[in-house]
């Protein structure tokens, strides 16, 4: 198997193609699509809707499977494993931020970012622990005790944030994580997540049509019709390897 | 581990109402029901629930009490043969038609002839030993406190059963027959009063006491086999009286009404329960499809609906409880027969608890929608 070598992408996509089947109707949204990721950076996937950027986002994340193509994360192909093994990867490596924040109204902001950390095996403290730390990364240490009816929206993102944040995961996928708030959380979560890729190492993948994010952006990749028009990277990247696509 | 399902169920419990109510109202149903006919049709075997008997003694097959034909009186020597037997005593019950003073036309009267000793076997339970003595007299009867109207007679007071003259020396309680009214007295005098000649000197049956009533079972097997005084067959007091019971429970089809109430109650009770949980995991699906996302299995996913479930279910049960008891209480008060065992409890309880497993299931199948990709739009 021909993984990629440590220097090359961490997350590597090698002509892959989608297609969704509406009634007799077939659109074609990816097609013959190669891209690499570098570990560490801060990638931005824009473009138009229906560009197919999403699609895109939840093939590279294992969220959906290709039609043909592979795609390489972490050295593991991802179209080899079963559904089982799937969950497991994006288990242990990947988190996810949404558009919408997809809080359990029952939970508190501490419990929201602790849940998932049970059934990564966590010790109970060490869970709490891990969550509380999130939260303060996030700039909630002093609202973690309240439920999502009692944030507000930017408040309710940075949780959500957190909840990825806590597993540690080497990848981090956000989808339109600012299109639901005002300019000023925009803001902070950008600020939030081009920190995380900064002293963290974590890859961050986010698809977003947000001018805002393009300045914090260590590579910016333009998408139309199922293609990358252009791929762009920010001023000197200060400790990223070279993730060009083969 | 953060207690998902039951924060859900407590915050947002509105929402999970109607299926608690659902499942508390099908398991409170059912238990009333239970309780009213074992209530009801117990009283087929007050004549064995009021006594002291440990084994009963009657015809071959007699599949309730007031079925039971004459068997030989020598059987008491065989039982008196075994070690393991203390005490044995006749039972005479027979049929018979009651004329009271009063306008009350003829009641149809189950007379059970019993030993009056104070320490005797034969409604131990339901005549304390003064009453008993009573019977001593000469044609001498005793009879419910209910069934006073129904008799058109007074203690003290005389009737006609089968033509022969009797006098009401004192009432009871906790007498009470179905299908008919129970009137006690002495052997001597049911002998007297029973007008079939065919029956001769032979008692319906015969109760005995053992040394050790736990050796039940093991001495009725015993005293089965042998068929040297005649045809007869030895069941234990509890068995009897279950067969009695249940013998009048499907003759008058009351048994099968209370399967097919059952398994109405528990269909409603299952799409009403069944339908609010699926509309409940619909509202979460969101929420579940990014803890998937985040890699949290499916299966896990799946225990929470569960998990759900049991607390429904547990928490309609606890509340048919409280309300069951209540009821039980008032129905007792007012002398409603209810009677409730642990076997129809357990059933009860097994049943709601199924039906919150039976709509855990179906709403579990909702989960199917919580597919992370779709969160991506």
């Amino acid at each position: 198997m021909n993984a990629p070598t440590p220097a090359a992408p961490i997350l590597y996509a090698e002509g892959i193609g989608k297609a969704f089947v509406s009634g007799r109707v077939r659109t074609q949204v990816l097609d013959g699509l190669s891209l690499g990721i570098g570990p560490g950076e801060l990638t931005l996937i824009s473009g138009p809707s229906g560009c197919g950027k999403s699609t895109l986002l939840a093939i590279l994340s294992g969220l959906q499977r290709v039609d043909s193509g592979r795609v390489f994360a972490l050295g593991s192909e991802l179209g080899l494993l079963d559904g089982h093994a799937l969950e497991r990867f994006r288990l242990r490596h990947t988190g996810f931020v949404f558009q919408g924040f997809n809080l359990f109204p029952a939970l508190s902001a501490l419990e929201q970012v602790e849940l998932p950390l049970h059934y990564l095996g966590l010790p109970r403290e060490q869970a709490r622990a891990r969550a509380a730390q999130s939260l303060d990364e996030v700039g909630l240490a002093h609202r973690m005790r309240l439920r999502p009816a009692e944030l507000s929206g930017g408040e309710k993102q940075r949780v959500a944030i957190a909840r990825a944040l806590a597993k540690q995961p080497e990848l981090l996928f956000a989808d339109e994580p600012t299109s639901a708030l005002d300019a000023a959380n925009g803001q902070t979560v950008i600020d939030i997540l081009h920190r995380i890729a900064r002293s963290h190492g974590t890859t961050v993948l986010c698809v977003s049509h947000d001018p805002r994010l393009i300045g914090h952006a260590d590579r910016v990749l333009a998408m139309e019709d199922g293609r990358i028009l252009s791929d762009r990277r920010a001023a000197p990247p200060a400790a990223t390897i070279e993730g060009t696509p083969p | 581990m953060v207690a998902l399902a039951r924060k859900t169920l407590v915050y947002e419990w509105r929402r999970f109402l109607p299926a608690i109510l659902a499942v508390g109202f099908a398991g409170l149903l059912q238990l009333l029901q239970a309780a009213l006919v074992l209530g009801i049709f117990g009283s087929a075997s007050v004549y064995i629930t009021g006594s002291a008997a440990d084994l009963w003694v009657g015809y071959p097959g007699t599949q309730s009490v007031n079925l039971g034909r004459p068997i030989d009186p020598n059987v008491e020597m065989r039982l008196l043969m075994d070690p393991a037997v203390a005490r044995v005593e006749p039972f005479i019950w027979l049929d018979a038609d009651w004329r009271g003073q009063g306008e009350t036309g003829g009641v149809s009267v189950f007379v059970s002839g019993i030993d009056p000793r104070a320490d005797g076997l034969m409604f131990a339970h339901a005549l304390p030993p003064a009453l008993r003595a009573r019977l001593n007299e000469p044609d001498a009867v005793i009879v419910d406190r209910a069934d006073i109207d129904k008799l058109g007679v007074g203690v003290g007071g005389t009737a006609a059963i089968n033509g022969r003259r009797v006098r009401v020396v004192g009432v009871s309680s906790g007498l009470r027959a179905l299908g008919g009214v129970n009137v006690v007295s002495s052997l001597d005098t049911a002998r007297r009063l029973d007008s079939d000649p065919t029956d001769g000197d032979r008692p319906t049956y015969l109760v005995a006491r053992l040394r050790d009533p736990a050796q039940a079972q093991a001495v009725a097997r015993r005293l089965r086999g042998g068929g040297a005084f005649g045809p007869y067959e030895v069941w234990t007091a509890d068995s009897f009286a279950r067969r009695s019971v249940m013998y009048w429970m499907f003759d008058t089809g009351a048994g099968a009404g209370v399967l097919f109430l059952a398994g109405i109650v528990f269909l409603v009770g299952a799409v009403i329960t069944s339908q609010t949980l699926v509309a409940a995991v619909a509202g979460s699906v969101r929420e579940y499809a990014t803890l998937n996302a985040l890699g949290v299995g499916v299966a896990a996913l799946r225990w929470v609906v569960l998990e759900q479930a049991f607390w429904v279910g547990a928490l309609g049960l606890l509340g048919a409880t409280v309300l069951g008891a209540g009821l039980l209480l008032l129905a007792r008060s007012q002398d409603v027969p209810v009677v409730l065992n642990a076997t129809a409890t357990i059933a009860c309880v097994v049943l709601a608890m199924g039906l919150a497993a039976v709509s855990g299931l179906a709403a579990m199948r909702s989960l199917r929608r919580a597919d992370p990709a779709t969160l991506l739009r």
